[in-house]
């Protein structure tokens, strides 16, 4: 099953390689001849081929579980949205519902300014206080912590945003406390993603 | 007898412009030693340069102690006056091609970002001024305005590239001409002309409607402190706007929109 899926990894890593040596051949030739319209285009994919292989190198380094919840491969979502929707996004789910999770890394997320408006104005912070809602560290990073209870199950929900330059890692958990998740959030290498993710 | 009263006439006359002179100086000197005196005041010593006119913060610095501002109490720092600020260099889009492959081929992918995203600045401000050199060099009598050129781009592509002249008669007449790429303006006026139009009213004030510039849909307004404008959308993602200041009415500013080459702007941007 691993040689499979290693296989397939392969597979597909290749494939992008192969996109991204075609686009910069085209980009290379189109400007040598002057039509910059196409240049432009097929830097655009280059952009998106970039944000798809630094997206597959970030999975790689996401955990295998976090605590005692296992990765869901096949959930595996990542998009390069350099052409025209903002970015880089990653998104992995981990165990099955009610008990599961799910992990998001978004550069240039519109919430970024915000959050970090939050986190680094003390005084703005203390206005906008919220009896489920704080603020952590995590591996040195500040973050805003966010406890929701489901009005259905009465379980209780975290949801842990780590702001770090342009990039966005959002941590959720259901049926959790708040000790699961600042563990499993200390289990992800923050500052490996946010180095590449730049 | 009428002689010698134009004589004495002229005389006062002279006396009386001379005695304005005298009072003008004075008031001058003045102003000049009151504004020394309160200079004094505040730093606590008397300027030896006489000449420094209006700019004392300027010459403070540099003519009492070197440079060092130390002894104005730290409040009164020198202003820049020399410098000859940044120099525009558009990025080497060969370079940066050739640094993003090497990058990608160690498998550095942000650098490799990073070298696409300045090639791509590279090539989006030549299409820019390339689509500014083939604007007219006058519209409607109107002359461009050569140092209010302006390509914008950041190098992210989704985030837009913006073209901009300006066009006057040096008195209060202005023509404005925009072209934006990858424009989060689009999908507003592309709404707007999808659905027809909100609201064309039939009677009172009319300030916007539907229009055509060579061919192309476009929405024409006008509002009574900021003249007309006229925003024609170009293929998927580009979009041209005119904003006409003291234009004499819609068929003038409709006149000058056309004096641009639009299919000459869209084959530039791969708009079809």
């Amino acid at each position: 099953m691993k040689k499979i899926l290693y296989l397939i990894l392969f597979i597909s890593s290749v494939a992008y390689s192969q996109d991204f040596d075609k686009n910069i051949a085209t980009a290379k030739s189109s400007y040598g001849s002057g039509d910059l319209e196409n240049a432009r285009f097929a830097m655009e994919q280059m952009l998106r081929d970039l944000d798809i292989a630094i997206g597959k190198e970030i999975l790689k380094m996401l955990p295998a579980q976090i605590g005692t919840m296992k990765v869901n491969e096949k959930e595996d979502n990542l998009t390069g949205g350099a052409g025209y929707a903002g970015g880089l996004y990653v998104h992995r789910t981990y165990g099955t519902s009610p008990k599961s999770g799910q992990v998001e890394i978004i550069n240039n997320s519109p919430l970024i300014n915000s959050l970090q408006t939050i986190l680094t104005t003390p005084i703005l912070g203390g206005m906008m206080r919220d009896e489920n809602q704080k603020q952590v560290k995590i591996q040195g990073y500040k973050s805003l912590l966010t406890k929701s209870v489901d009005s259905e199950t009465a379980k209780t929900n975290y949801e842990l945003q780590i702001p770090m330059n342009n990039t966005l890692v959002t941590l959720r958990m259901d049926d959790s406390n708040e000790q699961e998740i600042t563990a499993a959030a200390n289990a992800i290498p923050l500052a490996k993603i946010v180095a590449i993710a730049q | 007898m009428k002689a010698k009263l134009i004589l004495l006439a002229a005389a006062l006359a002279v006396a009386s412009g001379s005695q304005a002179q005298v009072l003008n100086k004075l008031k001058g000197k003045g102003e000049q030693k009151a504004g020394e005196a309160i200079d004094n005041l505040f730093s606590g010593k008397k300027k030896k340069d006489q000449n420094s006119g209006s700019s004392s913060t300027g010459n403070a610095g540099g003519n009492d102690n070197g440079g060092n501002s130390s002894n104005n109490g730290g409040t009164n720092h020198p202003s820049n006056n020399s410098g000859g600020g940044l120099v525009s260099t558009p990025p080497d889009v060969n370079q940066n091609l050739a640094d993003a492959e090497a990058a990608y081929k160690k498998s550095s992918y942000g650098e490799a970002r990073y070298a696409v995203q300045q090639a791509m600045l590279g090539v989006e401000l030549e299409i820019g001024n390339k689509i500014l050199k083939s604007l007219p060099e006058a519209i409607s009598g109107l002359k461009k305005n050569e140092s209010a050129d302006q390509v914008t781009s950041s190098g992210y592509g989704w985030a837009g590239l913006m073209i901009h002249r300006e066009y006057n008669d040096s008195k209060e007449k202005e023509l404005r001409v925009t072209v934006a790429n990858n424009s989060a303006w689009m999908a507003g006026v592309n709404a707007y002309l999808a659905n027809g139009g909100y609201a064309q009213q039939t009677n009172g004030q009319q300030n916007w409607k539907q229009t055509k510039v060579k061919g192309n849909r476009a929405i024409i307004e006008y509002d009574e402190s900021s003249g007309y404008k006229l925003s024609v959308p170009l293929g998927q993602s580009s979009l041209l706007v005119y904003e006409g200041v003291n234009f004499a009415n819609e068929s003038e500013m409709m006149k000058a929109a056309e004096a641009v080459d639009i299919d000459s702007i869209k084959k530039q941007l791969g708009e079809q």
